[in-house]
């Protein structure tokens, strides 16, 4: 294998820096069908039908929580890169660890926010602000399950193997993944829940 | 400290705190609806700037002009969808 | 759910179909066990991550699926060919049309061209393989499960009937109750993601993979206009992805996006089908275009005139896609100003395809043309295409619109731009590129013989149907009385259509004869052609090129052959290729059924199905496995065998 020793770990292989690259790729694809959901909720958010408003249901506190949970989790999955490249697996743990309890905080505030607004009769099936409520968060939602997910995957190959050429790569484009997650979620966080409260 | 808490990060991340809270005083304030959705639509966009760069190394990529059109471009398409639907679906109709 | 709920049942056509389906799947199954193929099968073809394997496997799926659309056509042409028709009732017509649009567009012209994407790719930049190539099977074996998903519709549970557009409201559950868009949902979203990954792993490729020397501006056309379509599945893909989502929420989970109630707004799916609707258009023909472009200047023997106005002809194109949807339904009651838009943007389309349409025609100027099967087909190509594009210009005028939308005018129009655009452009790549992939050209004085059978029954086909649109004809009606007049042309029409079959028929033959009886081709190179995929053995060792290519100019291969520079130096060394994997097939079945559960909303087998692909997800991220090395001695006695010493 040709490795060029200039570059971080996880770009050293080309096998490597051709799935960087692709994984971009398909963060371009994520941004269009975000960009989609959106458009989905912007043309249908004040159409309630029998149902509630944003402005009826949306509470700020939860929202809060979950966007400081979020922001800080990125934080730290960046934290988990820069102590990767010095190769320092243990702090690099600690770091990973703390980025998917986060995740799993976050996680757990959108239920209970799910929960509370079914509570209030606000459903999936009530109207078409609510379908493409749901269905805007649920996907984020979904993607931030699935990191969990993938995050504890990794964590473990990291714990067996150290950082090798495979985990460095691997943890790099998790750390891709996560910092868009939380991308979306400010895109979220202004253009659902603070418009809905404007 | 210093190797695990890089300035540039803290400093990113203290960043992203602030511009949340800037656009949270649009709930806050009585605002016109065009100021507030100036200032959310501004933060938000630094915000994401902040991830890409400072986050993501989009930077350092041996592929980056190629990174950066792949960006600009899934943009372009996703700004068309959302704009574009709009203007097709409730604007066009006025 | 009773049985005959599950089947389809009351039609002598649909129970001559299951039939057929069950004594093939035998006959299959028999044959491969009589003659001992489960091996060869599982090692050769069910697990292998090669780039022209799964290249071949997409191209016979496609020809069979043309079959399936086909055989789908032909029954609406029987239906029209008479007034007051009865061969068909108004149901069976709507499966009918629905199953033909969206099986010939997604599941036949899509795969046709990502084989040709497979094969030729990787060869014309002188790579080994593309960039991901288990993520490359993964994506063939989902868009194989969902093109099976979709064909069984019409056994079990019954086809989609909203047409292939699927709009709502008629496709929602309220008014289509019956499975068949659950299966339009959900076939249509597992092969689309394979689609997705496809243009992930080409751009992928042909930015990261090329031969040294070759810059961007360097590349044959046909790789340029793959990146370009890739670009575009990357950033339409999602927006399809999520209409299908919305609509599954709508059908499966009592959602309001689509319905005409608390708030919903049906239009909204027309406008987001569109958004990805109308830049699939360009990604079936941008493709098209390259392959003309190779084979125009293979047989004129010249390069291609125009060179970057070609490429940059075609990033505008790509640009402009997806600023054009909604003139699909000018007539939905939007304003002045949104037509005015969409059709100015419309008609600037014209300007690019008019710029390539110009270079193919002066590349010929002046050039020693060599009249064989695929360069008649681009020969052919620009007259129809044209008429196809002009018709499509007067279709853009929203104002004129009104009179002949959704007529059979527009029917007529799309086929006049997709036959000659895609089909033909596939055919003639077919041709082309075919001793490349098996050692032998097809005959071709049969090759002609087809060619004039579909060429004419094309336009006897559909000419006529520009005049039935106009006389007010609309499309996907069944039935018509005779005072209406339309009986004569219909009649011409489904005439035109047993022609085409015909020529189709012809040209399977072709292949099977040529199988049996063609002269073999030692050189590699049939064509005297210009590019790299020409330079190495037909058939292509597995690892493509011994030594790595080293390109200097554009038509690399023509100027070795004239004596320029040498292509391949340096000397033989070990060569590092992917393992094969039964994964990718194991997912595709998992899909399949996860599909399948999904349809008839059974949660908890979806749910174990559900979880059967994150178990292979996580499976295939503790793998660890860098592939294998083919030694030198193997390549060399490979290539020795296959014909000495390379170039």
């Amino acid at each position: 294998m040709k490795l060029d020793h200039t570059l971080p770990l996880e770009y050293r292989s080309e096998e490597n820096s051709n799935r960087i690259f692709g994984f971009w790729l398909f963060l371009g694809a994520e941004i269009v069908l975000f960009s989609t959901l959106f458009a989905v909720y912007l043309t249908l958010w004040n159409r309630t039908g029998s149902g509630p408003s944003g402005h009826e249901i949306f509470e700020i506190g939860p929202v809060m929580i979950e966007t400081f949970v979020l922001l800080t989790s990125s934080f730290t999955i960046g934290l988990f890169i820069n102590s990767m490249r010095q190769g320092l697996k243990k702090p690099a743990m600690v770091f990973f660890f703390i980025t998917l309890l986060l995740g799993a905080v976050f996680l757990g505030v959108e239920i209970m926010e799910f929960v509370t607004y079914v509570n209030e009769g606000a459903t999936l099936q009530r109207s078409a602000f609510l379908s493409s409520l749901f269905v805007l968060l649920g996907t984020h939602g979904a993607h931030v399950t699935l990191g969990l997910l993938w995050g504890i995957g990794l964590m473990i190959q990291i714990g067996r193997e150290g950082f090798t050429l495979d985990t460095a790569n691997k943890s790099f484009i998790f750390s891709l993944y996560w910092h868009f997650l939380d991308v979306v979620w400010i895109f979220i966080f202004s253009f659902v829940y603070l418009k809905g409260l404007m | 400290m210093k190797k695990l808490f890089p300035v540039k990060h803290v400093m990113g991340y203290l960043f992203s705190l602030i511009l949340s809270i800037v656009a949270l005083s649009v709930v806050f304030f009585d605002l016109s609806v065009a100021a507030g959705m100036s200032i959310l639509l501004v933060s938000a966009v630094i915000q994401m700037g902040v991830q890409l760069i400072l986050f993501m190394h989009i930077g350092e990529d041996g592929s980056k002009k190629a990174l950066y059109t792949n960006i600009a471009y899934a943009l372009f398409v996703g700004l068309v969808t959302v704009f574009g639907t709009l203007f097709t679906m409730i604007w066009g109709y006025q | 759910m009773k049985w005959d709920e599950f089947f389809v049942t009351g039609e002598p056509m649909i129970y001559g179909a299951m039939v057929s389906i069950v004594v093939a799947s035998l006959a299959i199954l028999i044959g491969l066990t009589y003659f001992k193929k489960w091996g060869y099968l599982w090692r050769e073809w069910l697990t292998t991550v090669d780039h022209k394997r799964i290249g071949i496997m997409y191209i016979i799926s496609a020809l069979l699926m043309l079959f399936r659309g086909g055989v789908d056509a032909l029954l609406m042409r029987a239906q029209l060919a008479m007034p007051e028709n009865g061969l068909l009732d108004g149901q069976h017509y709507n499966e009918i049309f629905t199953t033909h649009g969206v099986i010939m567009i997604l599941f036949m012209a899509m795969p046709f061209i990502i084989g040709l994407m497979n094969v030729v790719v990787p060869l014309q930049i002188g790579a080994r393989d593309v960039a991901f190539p288990r993520l490359n099977a993964v994506s063939f074996w989902l868009f194989f499960a969902g093109a099976m998903l979709f064909n069984i519709s019409f056994v079990i549970g019954g086809s989609p009937d909203a047409g292939w557009t699927a709009y709502f409201p008629l496709a929602s559950l309220e008014f289509s109750p019956t499975v068949g868009n659950n299966y339009y949902s959900i076939a249509i979203q597992i092969a689309g993601i394979g689609t997705l990954m496809t243009g992930v792993n080409f751009i992928a490729t042909i930015l990261k993979m090329r031969a040294k020397g070759m810059t961007l501006m360097k590349m044959p056309m046909f790789t340029w206009s793959v990146l370009i379509t890739c670009v575009i599945i990357l950033f339409a893909f999602p927006v399809l992805t999520v209409a299908l989502a919305l609509m599954m929420f709508d059908r499966l989970f009592g959602s309001q996006f689509f319905t005409m109630a608390n708030g919903g707004m049906d239009m909204l799916w027309a406008n987001l089908f569109w958004v990805w609707g109308h830049p699939e258009v360009y990604i079936v023909i941008l493709p098209a275009f390259g392959i003309y472009s190779e084979i125009i200047s293979t047989f004129s023997r010249k390069n291609l005139y125009g060179y970057k106005s070609m490429v940059w002809s075609m990033v505008v194109i790509s640009l402009l896609s997806f600023l054009v949807w909604a003139h699909h339904f000018y007539t939905m009651g939007h304003g002045v100003m949104v037509n005015g838009v969409f059709s100015v943007t419309t008609m600037a389309i014209a300007i690019p395809t008019g710029v390539k349409i110009f270079n193919w025609l002066f590349t010929m100027q002046k050039g020693r043309i060599e009249f064989t099967t695929p360069m008649l087909y681009s020969l052919a190509f620009i007259p129809i295409f044209t008429i196809g594009g002009v018709t499509g210009v007067m279709l853009a005028m929203a104002s004129a619109d009104y009179q002949y939308h959704n007529t059979m005018f527009l029917v007529a129009h799309f086929h006049y731009v997709l036959i000659p655009g895609t089909v033909f452009a596939v055919i003639a790549g077919f041709y082309y590129w075919f001793p490349k992939l098996f050692g032998f050209r097809l005959d071709e004085r049969q090759g002609k013989r087809a060619f004039w059978w579909i060429i004419i029954s094309f336009n006897v086909t559909f000419f006529p149907l520009f005049f039935l649109g106009l006389k007010g004809m609309t499309r996907r009606m069944y039935t018509y009385s005779e005072s209406t007049g339309f009986g004569p042309l219909n009649l011409l029409a489904s005439i035109g259509s047993v022609g085409l079959a015909i020529g189709f028929i012809l040209l399977v033959y072709n292949i099977y004869w040529s199988f049996r009886y063609a002269p073999r081709d030692t050189t590699g190179d049939p064509w005297n052609a210009r590019t790299l995929e020409w330079s190495t053995h037909s058939p292509v060792p597995e690892y493509n090129f011994a030594i790595e290519p080293t390109v200097k100019g554009l038509d690399p291969f023509w100027e070795s052959k004239k004596g320029g520079h040498q292509l391949y130096e340096g000397k033989i060394e070990e060569i590092h290729m992917p393992n094969n994997s039964g994964q990718p097939f194991i997912l595709g079945i998992i899909f399949f059924f996860f599909g399948f559960f999904m349809v008839f909303s059974w949660w908890v087998p979806a749910i174990i199905a559900g979880i059967g692909v994150v178990v292979m997800l996580a499976v295939r991220s503790f793998e660890r496995d860098h592939g294998r090395h083919i030694p030198v001695k193997e390549i060399l006695e490979t290539e020795a065998r296959l014909g000495g010493e390379q170039a």
